[in-house]
């Protein structure tokens, strides 16, 4: 059974209407100009090039990479940054934005409304910063050593994927759908794709050292410059001492966040405590042991009948103000409208289910 | 493996087939927008809005579980947003169906109100996408103004989707049979870059020829179809139905209610 690997696209629900619009015409302006610029490569003799490409990356998604120390969590290509160092950023960001509207229409992963924020996050900003990142720790790219492009793939990979994701809070803070602090958010986000974009770029990087011993033209490398530095033997093997080096990276990065995650997280604790609404009541109760009025504290929060909220009222009206601090919280609610609302859609949703049901034995009786 | 996974449904007859992908796109698109444009702590406002998606699913004859199995399949991530949502936000709101009235945590209703809204969106985009041939949904995006070079590489990535993943998972097998697993981790990583850029390799020259045998079936630069998109009457009917109904979900219903 094919599972399509669920990358974290983003969903509709955590974008309002405007921040979606303008990612979304902000997306088609992007793509719009990267068509454009990779329309001249794609006339010479590749016109299928990008979407073939699309498919390639749902197939090396297929090719995980089982993580060291993590039994069950697996790495795999996430092929932005792969894509935009072997064929340019406007191929890659055309094909990318190819690779989103198939899953978001056909494996509904991403929300329709989302693809512009998605095609930014997971197209642009890793194909532009990457390749751009890529060539600028690349240097001349016909004679470029193999350490060096080593390298340069895996940063470029573990910073365009990490950057890509950080957009993803602060396109839900915009739309003023995140409830909890952006600092965590960010912080969680970031510290997760650090570890995706590490992964990808270990593979991606693997990938650059197997296409530089086999095709080096691709990588823009001059074959007969390379003979005399590099002989077969050690061409072969040319990656261990870098992933030796990348893994220690990896653990200094690793540690870094870890570190960040133990400073941010008592923040996020106080701040749940100290801004919920029943600073009063958890003085009222102070009386019994801490345990005790923990243990209380959570139940008022976190049950959702209590006491004081049995409807004490003649119907139609609100309950008496004052049992709960704020009033202007309670929204002007009658509770028959929504039994009302509730009966309706279902009474419409029978008939209409009748009605097609009825449809198709008449055709199937035809 | 083959395109029989994905458009198990799309290639069926029924009068929601048989509408414009046009009519349906746009349709499920202001669908979307009306559905996200809804205040998160309505949460019995939405319930009208379960009457679209479904229909469309009932009459174009696609079993109401399979679309419910795609929710299912993608709800992770959401999962996490739903479960993070009574942690932040505690103030208390209240919720009354017939007799009975709660206060419940605003986090409960923004938790309640994402997962609905997810499901229904999933929903119906299952439903276009069951009802609609790949092949006329990029008609109709390149009708609506779509670049024509991304709708000729999404026909491309569609065509070579599952002739690739096909590749893949043989490959992957005769890896996994090699015992590729059990190998130390640089070997592993080794061996994962060998079989994606040998696979990369193999793309590229597969597009290459596909290139090549379009030029020579005298590809000129404009696709040619056999498919005919033509937005009749009924699709404009369907398209003002929808409106209408949104309009009714979206300001009547809540108001009035």
């Amino acid at each position: 059974m094919f599972a399509p690997p669920l990358a974290m696209h983003m969903a509709n629900e955590l974008l309002s209407v405007p921040v979606a619009g303008i990612m979304l015409a902000l997306a088609a302006a992007v793509v719009a100009i990267a068509a454009r610029l990779a329309r001249p490569a794609a006339a010479g003799g590749h016109l299928p090039l990008m979407g073939v490409m699309g498919a390639f990356v749902f197939a090396a998604q297929m090719i995980n990479f089982t993580l060291p120390g993590m039994p069950g969590a697996s790495g795999h290509l996430g092929g932005g940054v792969l894509l935009a160092i072997l064929l340019g950023p406007a191929a890659g960001i055309v094909a990318m934005a190819a690779i989103l509207i198939v899953q978001c229409l056909l494996f509904q992963d991403g929300g329709l409304l989302a693809l512009g924020c998605n095609v930014i996050n997971l197209g642009v900003i890793p194909c532009l910063l990457g390749s751009w990142l890529y060539r600028v720790l690349l240097g001349p790219a016909t004679s470029a050593a193999a350490w060096r492009q080593y390298l340069a793939a895996w940063v470029a990979c573990v910073i365009g994927v990490t950057a890509g994701a950080a957009m993803v809070p602060v396109e839900a803070a915009f739309s003023g759908v995140l409830q909890a602090p952006l600092s965590q958010f960010l912080g969680v986000m970031v510290g997760v794709h650090l570890v995706i974009g590490l992964c990808e770029g270990a593979v991606t990087f693997s990938v650059v050292a197997y296409l530089r011993r086999v095709r080096p033209e691709l990588l823009g490398l001059d074959p007969l410059d390379l003979a005399p530095t590099d002989s077969p033997a050690a061409a072969h093997r040319p990656g261990y001492g870098v992933v030796t080096v990348s893994l220690l990276v990896t653990a200094v990065l690793l540690a870094g966040v870890v570190c960040w995650f133990a400073s941010t997280w008592p923040d996020g604790l106080e701040w749940s405590y100290l801004e919920h609404r029943y600073a009063a009541a958890e003085k009222a109760v102070y009386n019994e042991s801490p345990l005790v009025a923990a243990v209380d504290r959570w139940q008022s929060q976190w049950s959702p009948m209590t006491d004081y909220t049995r409807r004490e009222a003649p119907l139609g009206q609100l309950p008496i103000a004052g049992t709960i601090e704020s009033t202007a919280a309670w929204p002007n609610f009658d509770g028959w409208r929504s039994v009302a609302g509730v009966l309706g859609t279902m009474v419409t949703l029978g008939i209409l289910y009748g009605v097609s049901r009825r449809m198709q034995r008449t055709t199937q009786s035809v | 493996m083959h395109h029989h996974f994905i458009d198990r449904y799309a290639m069926g007859d029924s009068p929601i087939h048989r509408l414009d992908a046009r009519a349906k796109l746009v349709a499920v698109l202001c669908y979307t927008v009306a559905l996200i444009s809804f205040n998160r702590y309505a949460v019995a406002d939405l319930a009208p809005m379960a009457v679209l998606p479904l229909a469309l699913l009932w009459f174009a004859g696609v079993p109401v579980w399979f679309g419910l199995r795609r929710v299912a399949i993608l709800s992770p991530f959401i999962l996490m947003l739903v479960l993070m949502s009574p942690i932040y936000d505690r103030e208390p709101h209240a919720v009354a169906f017939g007799p009975w009235q709660y206060a419940v945590g605003g986090g409960w209703l923004t938790a309640a109100d994402i997962a609905i809204k997810f499901a229904l969106g999933v929903l119906a985009l299952t439903a276009m996408m069951c009802s609609t041939r790949f092949a006329l949904l990029l008609e109709a995006m390149r009708r609506l103004g779509m670049p024509q070079v991304v709708v000729l590489q999404l026909g491309f990535l569609y065509r070579y989707l599952f002739v690739l993943i096909d590749e893949a998972m043989r490959v992957r097998r005769a890896r996994d049979f090699r015992g590729a697993v059990l190998a130390p981790v640089g070997r592993r990583l080794a061996a994962v870059g060998g079989v994606v850029g040998s696979l990369f390799v193999r793309t590229l020259d597969r597009s290459q020829r596909v290139h090549l045998a379009m030029s020579a079936r005298g590809y000129r630069g404009e696709p040619h179809s056999l498919h005919r998109l033509r937005f009749a009457a009924v699709d404009m009917l369907f398209l003002m139905a929808v409106a209408a109904y949104l309009a009714a979900c979206r300001w009547v219903y809540p108001r009035w209610f």
